[in-house]
């Protein structure tokens, strides 16, 4: 697509639109002689909260330390969540074995362990990561068991009679066609990591995107709290966009691609 | 030397349970090597379960069926099979769903190659090799299905109402390409249909199925000249055989 064509889509431009009328209407309120900065800062003052926080260095290191732990968690829970969720969802005896297992475990939300791995574990790197990665696989290996277990019976059959053994479906036939499947529980996972980020950072950290949004709430730095929103806010903006261009390429074959 | 032989073969659903369903029973048939043999009968007279038995995809509940006198237990590659349903694999191009079978087996770059060339040509896809299936209608999946099955080279081709879906200026296409195909490679096939005129256009024999539970009710042997052309369809012998066999398929 060309820049004009996407500067002229209909879709884009409503949706400028809604962005721009959410900021004007913010604005506006600000602007409001009896409104009270300290609890809606003007969006100068986010900005300039922006600028310092670049310049003290705060903000490169909170996010850094934030984007290290999201990305370990969500690969470690993936790839645990593919690997498990395969096994479940191919093989009718580990299915029977570890699914109520998984179902007893799946409605526990993650930041429920928080407590016993602080316990543990301390609060140090492993217990963040490892919060992070607890609710990447739990929402991820429901998605994969899904998919292997949704794969069309012809399809199966039709690789079947042209001789391949059931590892050959599985890998062939299975992976593939739960790949929709697959690719949507990683994009929850994603949304997930980041819910669990900011919960496990508020609590307990030092340093991390959720660290500055506590650091703000202490000093009453209200606009350092929007500013980190609106941060984080980007932040899963972007890496779900990524992860839809990493869909769309590996969905070319579907009728249902984006 | 018969190729397929079905030995006294009973199937019930269920088997000791109260709901129990016998759907065949007591069928004895033998398909000669190279022969195109049709199973007609109602819906629900257990055609597609015996060609799916035949295929390997699951047993019968007694009785035999063998393959050059080896005992038929499971799926393998010699008795290759077109589903119903569209079995294409979307995920896969064209060329790569032709190539499937040999690929499994290890085939070389060039040799896959080469398959893919000659059977997307024997079947009528030349220039889609690249496509996805989703670019195609359902009567060119079926196209690739068929490529597949045969690039796969199976001794047996089993075949369920694999034109069912298409429509009837498309089915008799297909029909008329795949005895073209079948001619030149004489493979045993089996098909399995409810439309008489299909069966009959295509057949040396074909086998009427009685429903509930299925028994073999009757044998055709067709012998309309080949190769078939279209016309043949308005003979004064085509027109007898179909008759003949409307009235044996209880409506």
């Amino acid at each position: 697509m060309k820049v004009v064509d996407i500067l002229s889509s209909r879709r884009l431009q409503l949706g400028v639109l809604s962005i721009a009328a959410v900021f004007l209407v913010y604005m506006w309120i600000t602007n409001q002689p009896d409104n009270n900065p300290a609890l809606l800062p003007p969006i100068s003052d986010i900005v300039a909260s922006f600028f310092t926080n670049l310049n003290s260095g705060n903000l490169l290191s909170a996010l850094g330390a934030s984007l290290f732990r999201i990305t370990m968690g969500f690969f470690i829970g993936t790839t645990l969540a593919l690997i498990v969720g395969c096994m479940v969802g191919w093989y009718k005896t580990i299915e029977y074995l570890v699914d109520p297992l998984i179902e007893a475990v799946r409605p526990i939300p993650p930041l429920a362990y928080i407590p016993i791995i602080i316990i543990w574990f301390g609060i140090d790197e492993f217990s963040r990561v490892l919060i992070i990665t607890i609710a990447c696989f739990m929402v991820c290996v429901v998605n994969v068991i899904a998919g292997m277990k949704n794969v069309p019976q012809v399809y199966v059959d039709a690789a079947s009679t042209m001789g391949a053994s059931r590892f050959q479906v599985f890998r062939t036939v299975a992976i593939p066609a739960a790949t929709p499947f697959i690719i949507t529980g990683y994009r929850i996972a994603l949304g997930a990591a980041w819910t669990t980020l900011v919960a496990s950072e508020l609590l307990a950290a030092q340093n991390g995107l959720g660290f500055l949004l506590q650091e703000g709430r202490r000093y009453f730095a209200t606009d350092q709290v929007m500013m980190v929103i609106v941060i984080i806010g980007g932040c899963a903006f972007i890496m779900d966009r990524i992860f839809r261009r990493i869909q769309a390429y590996l969905m070319q074959w579907s009728e249902a691609r984006e | 030397m018969p190729e397929i032989k079905v030995n006294d073969l009973t199937h019930t659903f269920g088997k000791g349970s109260p709901n129990a369903l016998t759907v065949l029973e007591g069928i004895d048939l033998t398909f000669e090597t190279g022969s195109f043999n049709t199973i007609i009968g109602t819906s629900g007279c257990g055609k597609s379960t015996l060609l799916k038995m035949m295929a390997g995809l699951f047993d019968p509940s007694d009785g035999e069926m063998t393959l050059d006198g080896t005992v038929i237990k499971g799926t393998d590659r010699r008795r290759g099979m077109v589903f119903q349903q569209d079995a294409v694999f979307p995920w896969m191009t064209v060329a790569k769903n032709i190539s499937y079978g040999p690929r499994l087996r290890g085939a070389s770059k060039s040799d896959q190659r080469e398959i893919e060339t000659k059977w997307a040509k024997m079947v009528g896809l030349t220039g889609f090799e690249d496509r996805w299936p989703r670019e195609l209608s359902g009567g060119m999946r079926k196209r690739v299905d068929i490529g597949r099955v045969y690039a796969n080279d199976p001794d047996v081709l089993l075949m369920d109402e694999p034109f069912g879906a298409l429509d009837a200026q498309t089915k008799e296409r297909m029909q008329s390409d795949l005895l073209e195909t079948w001619s030149t490679t004489k493979k045993t096939v089996v098909f399995v249909t409810h439309d008489i005129e299909e069966a009959i256009f295509l057949s040396d024999n074909i086998i009427v199925l009685s429903s509930r539970p299925g028994r073999v009710h009757h044998i055709e042997k067709v012998t309309l000249p080949r190769p078939r052309s279209n016309e043949m369809r308005l003979t004064e012998e085509f027109l007898e055989i179909k008759r003949r066999l409307w009235g044996m398929l209880d409506h």
